[in-house]
């Protein structure tokens, strides 16, 4: 089917995965500035959600419907706990939230326990009916972040990154947008989890440790905080490149390692600050989302 | 006997947390950045001593090996690392820091092999009863060792001309600055000390479990993490406190609660629970 | 003239220590009024309770007839209260135009869900366009705020503020930084909105500037309102001359 191998389309699949988890984190760290060092507990979430639906017998859709609400309505309660600490504190609180997780899950017989969840359903359209689910997911999510950038809530996600305290003065609900942030891209989270699920067929609950974690936000970071395009780069090349590279997969966490420290050690704005210095300027207008947060 | 004898552990874990927390909270105070590679001098700092240990059998020498080697890379990556990026927002420097753990990892286990190293003759192995409960001579060194380390620190910290200066640096960097400290200097003490303390933490994990290994600094990061947090960030004390706190509570917690949560989710949940009622933190000021 | 803002009996205490001592003062429609006190006098405590970063231990502050203390800071700037603050706060990931325009359209961010859906920046960027040309500051309006200068700045603040149309402009510490002749101009300009019929209150250390653009001034010290009346009259009393004995006047910090 148009000529691409077996191989070729499950790596455009978890690239499509990828991309959709990466900009999931990016409505959160990118847009509205809040760090979360726990977000692969919320794909977790989603994966599991969408393949316990799925195995007692409920279609595709519900399942992946479940995994968005379910990632989502536990994004808000921690969005709530965000509202209470800030900065540095929230960053170590959202790392507890992943091992909280972890920890649950390794304990909770009912979802596998440590040894996690097999024989979790396919989609039943096939690996490039799948594909395209993917791609589809994928485009919505990026016409959907791009959207969101444009609008006014995405003004506002500006301001709430630079500073909390002058966003309050100019009459902004900081704690709302904080709570839909949290909502939404836990939510997308959930999402990428749901599609995990049914690509591997087989979840446990190391799959979405605070390695995850980091692989995410290194996506992120890496791409460049807040632009979209950066970030799918970024997602696309992170997640394919260890696939593809069999000596880089050996040695993918020095890979990471080294990127996230060498990105914020020469170009904190990553590839989208990079691409910035090196293209001829000058539109009058800055992307809004700019990494001199 | 088994309530003293889970507090003796929980005291003995706390201890080890507090090695690794009090250099983390240092750089806290001054810098405002959360030096995660942190945990990995302290993963350093325990291949250090199992080699040097091994090839002179001398544990005291290896201790202060590590200690010298550790302070002094602890000190190098505060000048290389840190130095350039203290303007950027805080997210810059917490993620270099982060992938900067993550790739010492990676080159511990590149350099000395992903299962780890051990004394050839692990020291200080011998059993001693003490009020009735049996410990290892290692735990009761790390007890002590701790008390006495933290004690000079204070003793420093509290004393000394330079050890005012610097607390006083710690409590309020720009007011200390405008007061004449020459800053970069303490900071380059406070990388020293808090890396070598690491150091010792370590060499004494790597004594308990006799087994040095590239991913044993995972665990401590995040719970020193979690701990200066409680501590209130940047708060000496409140940071030993907690640490103390914290391993008494998963000692007595992994008992208890370990049908339902691991360790570390119960230190986590701890956090999260004592979060939601103080955000400032279990010793911080409002 | 019907009172606007009405603070009543307000206390601020930090543990044991009494910041804003039972203090109460209103602003008329269409008045300038000077706050003013030497350092320390807790001028800023008292303007913090009514902006809402700081909730006062008893006591009350109306706007309009309505109710502040239990309100969150943005509520309250939605219902009327402008403030610039002390130290200038530009958002530094966007323009000077940008910062003010985001301000001009608060009737789009009211609610995340349907900022959500609102597109288009037009409209308040044009506002904002007059808004920097009111203040003078329209030559910097694509600058990066980050590298402007503090008396470009200072007006920023004003604007942002203004761009809420707010009820009532608190403003302060405006003058704070600036140079003889920028303060003067600031000051001109401030007397030019309230002309225009803004309400405004004023926190300075300048009194210079406060005796000459006031008509009406409040004094605090230590916590306690110590005179309330036009500038003459005030200045003349002995409780405030025994509070100003001895201060240097020309510190910003209170």
């Amino acid at each position: 089917m148009l000529g691409l191998s077996g191989y070729e389309i499950s790596l455009i699949t978890s690239m499509g995965i990828a991309v959709i988890f990466a900009l999931s984190l990016n409505l959160i760290t990118g847009f509205c500035g809040q760090i979360s060092l726990g977000h692969a507990a919320f794909y977790g979430i989603g994966a599991y959600s969408s393949a316990m639906l799925t195995k007692a017998g409920m279609p595709l859709g519900v399942g992946i419907l479940g995994a968005v609400i379910f990632a989502g309505l536990v994004g808000l309660a921690v969005g709530f706990t965000s509202l209470r600490v800030r900065h540095d504190f929230l960053a170590i609180t959202t790392m507890g939230v992943g091992f909280l997780f972890i920890g649950i899950m390794r304990q909770w017989d009912f979802v596998g326990g440590e040894m996690g969840v097999s024989g979790i359903p396919g989609s039943g359209l096939g690996k490039p009916g799948f594909m395209f689910l993917v791609l589809g997911f994928g485009v919505l999510t990026v016409l959907f972040s791009l959207h969101l950038k444009r609008s006014w809530m995405g003004y506002a996600f500006d301001a709430i990154a630079d500073d909390e305290d002058t966003a309050r003065v100019i009459g902004l609900d900081v704690s709302r947008y904080k709570l839909a942030a949290f909502a939404m891209g836990t939510a997308l989270a959930g999402l990428a989890g749901a599609l995990y699920a049914h690509n591997v067929r087989f979840i446990d609950p190391e799959s979405f440790g605070f390695v995850e974690s980091i692989t995410v936000l290194a996506m992120v970071v890496i791409g460049g905080i807040g632009s979209v395009f950066g970030v799918i780069i970024a997602a696309a090349l992170l997640s394919v490149l260890p696939l593809w590279i069999q000596f880089i997969d050996e040695y993918k966490l020095l890979l990471y390692g080294g990127l996230l420290f060498a990105m914020m050690r020469f170009s904190p704005g990553g590839l989208a600050g990079l691409a910035k210095q090196i293209l001829p300027k000058k539109s009058s207008l800055k992307a809004s989302g700019d990494t001199k947060a | 006997m088994l309530y003293v004898e889970l507090l003796a552990q929980g005291l003995v874990q706390g201890s080890i947390y507090a090695l690794v927390a009090v250099g983390l909270t240092l750089v806290y105070g001054l810098l405002r950045i959360l030096h995660v590679a942190h945990a990995g001098l302290f993963t350093l700092g325990g291949y250090i001593g199992v080699l040097v240990t091994n090839a002179t059998g001398s544990l005291l020498l290896a201790l202060v090996v590590s200690m010298l080697v550790v302070g002094l890379l602890g000190m190098a990556i505060y000048r290389l690392c840190y130095q350039p990026i203290l303007d950027k927002p805080p997210y810059v420097a917490l993620i270099a820091s982060i992938g900067l753990f993550i790739a010492m990892e990676e080159i511990y286990r590149i350099a000395f092999g992903p299962y780890g190293i051990s004394y050839e003759n692990p020291p200080l192995q011998d059993v001693v009863h003490i009020f009735g409960i049996t410990l290892r001579l290692g735990e009761v060194a790390v007890g002590i060792g701790t008390l006495v380390l933290i004690g000079a620190l204070a003793l420093f910290a509290s004393k000394t001309r330079f050890g005012t200066v610097w607390r006083a640096t710690v409590t309020d960097p720009e007011m200390a600055e405008s007061f004449g400290v020459d800053i970069i200097k303490v900071r380059y003490l406070n990388f020293f000390i808090g890396s070598a303390l690491a150091a010792v933490a370590g060499v004494m994990v790597a004594l308990l479990n006799n087994l040095v290994e590239p991913t044993m600094g995972s665990v401590p990061s995040y719970k020193a993490l979690a701990i200066i947090v409680l501590g209130g960030l940047g708060d000496v004390r409140g940071t030993l406190l907690a640490a103390l706190a914290l391993g008494v509570i998963e000692a007595y917690g992994t008992i208890y609660l370990g049908n339902y949560l691991d360790r570390d989710a119960i230190a986590f949940a701890f956090l999260i629970l004592v979060l939601m009622v103080r955000p400032q933190g279990l010793f911080g000021r409002a | 003239m019907s009172k606007l803002l009405e603070v009543s009996n307000v206390r601020v205490q930090f543990g044991g220590v009494v910041a804003v001592n039972d203090v109460s003062f209103s602003l008329n429609e269409g008045e300038l009024l000077g706050f003013i006190g030497p350092n320390g006098a807790g001028k800023t405590t008292m303007m913090r309770a009514i902006t809402g970063v700081v909730t006062p231990t008893s006591g009350s502050i109306l706007l309009a007839g309505k109710e502040l203390v239990t309100l969150p800071i943005h509520s309250r700037v939605r219902m009327g209260l402008g403030f610039s603050q002390q130290l200038v706060k530009p958002f530094r990931n966007m323009t000077v135009l940008e910062n003010v325009a985001l301000t001009v359209g608060s009737h789009h961010t009211g609610s995340p869900l349907s900022a959500l859906f609102k597109v288009g920046r037009e409209d308040e960027s044009t506002r904002a366009r007059e808004l920097l040309e009111l203040v003078g500051i329209s030559d910097a309006a694509d600058a990066d705020p980050s590298n402007l200068p503090l008396g470009y700045l200072k007006r920023l603040e004003v604007a942002r503020a203004l761009a809420l149309d707010p009820t009532i402009l608190l403003l302060d510490e405006p003058l704070a930084g600036l140079n003889h002749a920028e303060a003067h101009k600031l000051a001109d300009m401030i007397v030019d909105l309230n002309t225009a019929g803004r309400s405004i209150i004023l926190i300075e250390h300048n009194l210079g500037e406060v005796m000459r653009i006031c008509s009406r001034l409040v004094v605090q010290d230590n916590g306690n309102k110590i005179a309330d009346g036009d500038p003459e009259s005030v200045m003349n009393t002995s409780a405030v001359r025994a509070a100003y004995l001895g201060e240097n006047t020309d510190h910003a910090a209170a």
